[in-house]
């Protein structure tokens, strides 16, 4: 009531009058995401129909320009090209080998890590250390540690009358040695996801079984795991869709050898793509993976909705 | 200059209509209370004429410019929320200041009118804490003192007294009413409590289902309910409501035509002697709660009755006749509107 | 004497889970022990018996490293890309997740999806086009796609939702008081929704800055000059003129690389974790 005047005056402004309070929100909704959706269209959209396009041209080194060739490049991998399914076995192997045991390990860690007991952050900390490491560090130490014959792993062996083998060149071992320092690699993150699930779970469920006098494995099998259903589910998309992600980490240990024992789709393409510059058949490929990821994305949230 | 004007104000949210065609005037300096069951829209109407909710359809003036596009803060209104809603991150002080920096008032003049707001609000010792330090009480008081230093024409409270304690609530409840006193600005305030309600308005605003039922000052309320909703939403116990066939009415006293109930309030009703009462039936429970004692009286007709009956309270089980003045009676039509009180009172 | 009284029993078990974890810690742990005291070992002693401890310390590993190529040269570019992108991910994601979590519009849910559409779909699909693409635009042998894309790809959409989740959880009353006190909407969102939303924005800052810093297939396509690589790239080129891996150096450069952030992890062990396990749970 102090000043009419000044209140009124003030109330008189109003800025785009012509603007109704939907519209404006709108346009600020609008406007605060451009940024976003500009980028999304740019560097996701476009790219994406673009691959599409690619994928349907024959445009490589020779041919220097794209001609139509429609699914010649689908044919081509499906059909002839005998690389396109050993490379997709690998890629299967990687991740048969490398969710499942991720995924043991990280709620086997979780378990003995859930509870409070001295040292437990520091048990936390060494295994969750690997994640904030870079995967081009990590592979250059465990290529190091590796090598044939000298390779401290290798070295150890020998000091307890074992010959290992020459790790990274044999394809099956190759193969196993790239998962295990990938696993290690990542569990941590599972670890510490599935440790979130547990403390969720009340101390209640398990005071109660314990008085029924149910043992810890009847526990962990009666509520502990039933409970961490959704949580399974989630790390288990995610880790599989990971794990076709891989990139970096088999670059730089083995280069997708030897004789390709390791060379996974996600490889595959920056080869095809960057190395032997096939850009269609490339583009197949990428588009071969993003059906893949889509699948499992859409069965993840299928499942989640099933659950809830 | 800020009286308000609201005419066929509705409000849809999706696919339901929330409020469904409101018409009111509020005049200057007048304090108004919105009341009524919670979900039937107070709240929305409320955010309606602050600007926080659009309005869907009808149109909305403050004093005399139509503000239904108007952003929230160029309405001249100031609103006091439930949660209160101070910032966490600023002391008391620039809680109340935040929107005087925000339009640019000079620091002097925000100095002496935050001053001015802590000084009515005895807030003077707590400038410098954050809200979490602060009582519900107090942050209630900072609530109000932000709406305060913007001089508002309008005040808006959404149940600003719900979170508080009982006896916090009344004292409260008595700073809000000195406060207008006080400003003298007008004042719109929602609540379900109908006893604040009653307490603080000029005007009451009785709502259902986003339809306003009735209009009035606290007394024309609780004497000539328009319907049987507003009777026993006003008043506490609240209005016992009999069929008419049930009640032995005085001889000479006829009710209008078309009514089918009667509507007596608790506190009307009295004790008297056999075979002389308008209805009679068995105490079945008394409830002794100081000043006076509520009485749960069965009807003969099984339906139950409620008393407040002054002195010693009647065994249970124990037949009595009630009286009322009849001057207190009230009677509703089928569809539950108020059909005047019963007339022709014999005259000796 | 009854030995195994239940308190006994307890602490034979935890002694037995404490070895056990002890002995799984080794891979975890070890490779950054034999990382630090490899890169002080001469390329001779290297490969000679699996001492932890150098019998001479070659300190001047970590001097070579800096001559063999734009060594602090290639270290700033991951520094200032890295905080960069951080930067530019923080504003942007924290716009639109605004505007997600708040704002009424048409198109509001449709967006959404289509966004988190995106949030799975790994680099390697798309990035050809973008290659052409930056190439078409000039950005070949420079920074730009390493920023770019990180903050509009995937990570930059996960950082998007991750604060729409939060943003949601902050007092709607609280923002209406701001308008009512005569915020703009960005007001608002940058006195009001920002300012109570900094758990969530520390943790899309870390995950990005790690991101970023950790970054291999983009440089490795969109970058070939020595001075304009970053750190995961650098590391693998100390090479000798054959291709082989001078691993004195290499390890050097990679405990270099990888020990100042190991040092910021152990002291923010506790919020690091967490970031992790907010965006993990969304994804
Ligand atoms: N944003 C919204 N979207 C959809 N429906 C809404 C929204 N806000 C309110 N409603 C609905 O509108 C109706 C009125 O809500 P409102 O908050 O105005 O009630 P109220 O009278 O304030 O109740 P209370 O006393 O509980 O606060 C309710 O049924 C509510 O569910
Ligand atoms: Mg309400």
């Amino acid at each position: 009531m102090g000043q009419p005047a000044t209140m009124a005056a003030r109330a008189q402004r109003n800025d785009a009058p012509w603007l109704t309070l939907k519209m404006r929100e709108a346009m600020e909704a609008w406007l605060f995401l451009s940024p976003t959706l500009a980028g999304f269209l740019i560097f996701f959209v476009a790219p994406l129909v673009a691959v599409l396009g690619y994928s349907l041209t024959e445009w490589n080194l020779l041919s220097q320009q794209a001609t139509f060739v429609g699914l010649a490049n689908y044919d081509d991998a499906l059909m002839r090209n005998a690389d396109f399914w050993h490379v997709a076995r690998n890629s299967a192997v990687f991740a048969l080998g490398l969710v499942p045991l991720n995924m043991a390990l990280a709620l086997l860690l979780a378990l003995a890590l859930s509870g409070r007991f001295r040292g437990v952050v520091v048990f936390r900390t060494i295994f969750f250390a690997p994640v904030v490491t870079s995967a081009a560090a990590w592979a250059i130490v465990w290529k190091f540690q590796l090598q044939g014959e000298a390779g401290f792993i290798n070295q150890v062996l020998a000091g307890i009358g074992i010959t290992g083998p020459n790790w990274l060149r044999e394809p099956n071992w190759a193969m196993a040695a790239v998962i295990v320092t990938r696993v290690i690699k990542m569990v941590g993150l599972n670890m510490i996801l599935y440790i979130a699930a547990l403390q969720a779970i009340p101390r209640d469920y398990d005071a109660a079984a314990r008085l029924e006098g149910a043992s810890g494995l009847q526990i962990f099998r009666m509520i502990t795991w039933p409970l961490l259903g959704p949580t399974t589910l989630v790390i288990m998309v995610i880790t599989t869709i990971g794990s076709f992600k891989v990139f970096d980490h088999i670059y730089l240990m083995t280069g997708g050898g030897p004789e390709n024992g390791t060379l996974v789709l996600a490889f595959y393409i920056y080869q095809q793509g960057f190395e032997f510059f096939n850009v269609g058949y490339a583009s197949a490929l990428a588009m071969i993976m993003f059906v893949i990821v889509m699948a499992l994305t859409v069965v993840q949230l299928a499942l989640r909705r099933k659950d809830t | 200059m800020s009286s308000l004007t609201l005419s066929g104000i509705k409000k849809r949210f999706g696919k339901v209509d929330v409020i469904r065609g409101v018409d009111l005037e509020v005049e200057d300096g007048e304090f108004v209370v919105f009341v009524g069951p919670s979900g039937c829209g107070k709240s929305t109407l409320l955010r309606m004429i602050a600007g926080l909710e659009d309005i869907t359809s009808g149109e909305l003036r403050i004093g005399e410019r139509v503000m239904n596009e108007v952003q929230p803060a160029r309405r001249g209104v100031a609103m006091v929320f439930q949660s209160y809603a101070l910032y966490p991150h600023l002391t008391v002080r620039d809680n109340m200041g935040f929107g005087l920096k925000v339009r640019g008032v000079k620091p002097e003049e925000r100095a002496s009118r935050i001053a001015a707001a802590a000084a009515i609000l005895k807030l003077d010792a707590l400038l410098e804490r954050f809200p979490r330090e602060l009582s519900g009480g107090q942050r209630q008081r900072v609530a109000i003192g932000r709406a305060i230093v913007g001089e508002p024409d309008v005040f808006l409270f959404d149940e600003p007294l719900s979170n508080l304690d009982a006896e916090l609530r009344v004292h409260m409840r008595s700073e809000i009413a000195a406060l207008h006193q006080r400003l003298g600005n007008t004042m719109i305030y929602v609540t379900h409590d109908q006893i604040e309600a009653m307490t603080l308005a000029d005007k009451i605003v009785v709502l259902r289902d986003g339809i306003v039922e009735q209009v009035g000052t606290p007394h024309e309320l609780y004497r000539r309910p328009r319907n049987l909703f507003v009777a026993q939403f006003i008043g506490s116990p609240k209005m016992n409501v009999v069929p008419l066939a049930d009640v032995e009415l005085p001889p000479g006293l006829v009710a209008p035509a078309n009514a089918v109930s009667i509507g007596m309030r608790p506190e009307h009703l009295a004790i008297t002697n056999p075979g002389s009462g308008i209805v009679s039936g068995r105490v079945a429970i008394a409830e002794y709660t100081g000043a006076s004692s509520l009485l749960h009286v069965e009807l003969d007709s099984g339906a139950i009755c409620l008393v407040v009956h002054q002195g010693d309270e009647p065994q249970a089980g124990k037949r009595i006749d009630l009286r009322i003045d009849t001057g207190n009676l009230h009677s509703f039509g089928a569809d539950g509107t108020a059909c005047g009180p019963p007339t022709g009172h014999p005259r000796s | 004497m009854d030995a195994l009284t239940p308190r006994r029993l307890r602490l034979i078990n935890q002694i037995c889970w404490t070895l056990a974890l002890c002995v799984a810690a080794i891979p975890f742990l070890f490779p950054f022990i034999w990382m630090v005291s490899s890169g002080l070992k001469s390329a001779n002693e290297i490969f000679g018996s699996p001492s932890i401890v150098p019998r001479a310390w070659q300190w001047q590993n970590f001097v070579e490293v800096f001559s063999y190529q734009p060594f602090a040269r290639q270290y700033f570019n991951s520094l200032y890309i890295a905080l960069t992108v951080t930067a530019a991910t923080l504003l942007v994601s924290s716009l639109a997740g605004y505007a997600l979590a708040r704002l009424r519009f048409a198109g509001s849910a449709l967006i959404g999806l289509f966004l988190v559409s995106a949030l799975m779909v790994p680099e390697e699909v798309t990035i050809l086009p973008n290659f052409f693409m930056m190439r078409r635009v000039g950005f070949i042998d420079s920074h730009w796609p390493l920023i770019l894309l990180p903050v509009f790809g995937p990570q930059g959409i996960m950082a998007t939702f991750l604060m729409r989740q939060y943003f949601m959880a902050v007092p709607r009353e609280l923002e209406e008081a701001g308008k009512m006190d005569g915020l703009s909407r960005f007001g608002v969102w940058w006195r009001i929704a920002v300012p109570l939303s900094r758990p969530a924005l520390a943790a899309v800052a870390i995950i990005t800055f790690l991101n970023s810093w950790n970054l291999f297939l983009e440089p490795l396509i969109f970058v070939s000059s020595l001075e304009k690589f970053t750190l995961p790239l650098a590391l693998s080129n100390f090479t000798d003129p054959y291709g082989a891996p001078l691993w004195h150096l290499q390890l050097a450069a990679t405990t270099l690389a990888v020990v100042p952030i190991l040092i910021v992890y152990v002291i923010a062990q506790r919020q690091i974790v967490e970031s992790f396990a907010l965006s993990g749970v969304k994804g």
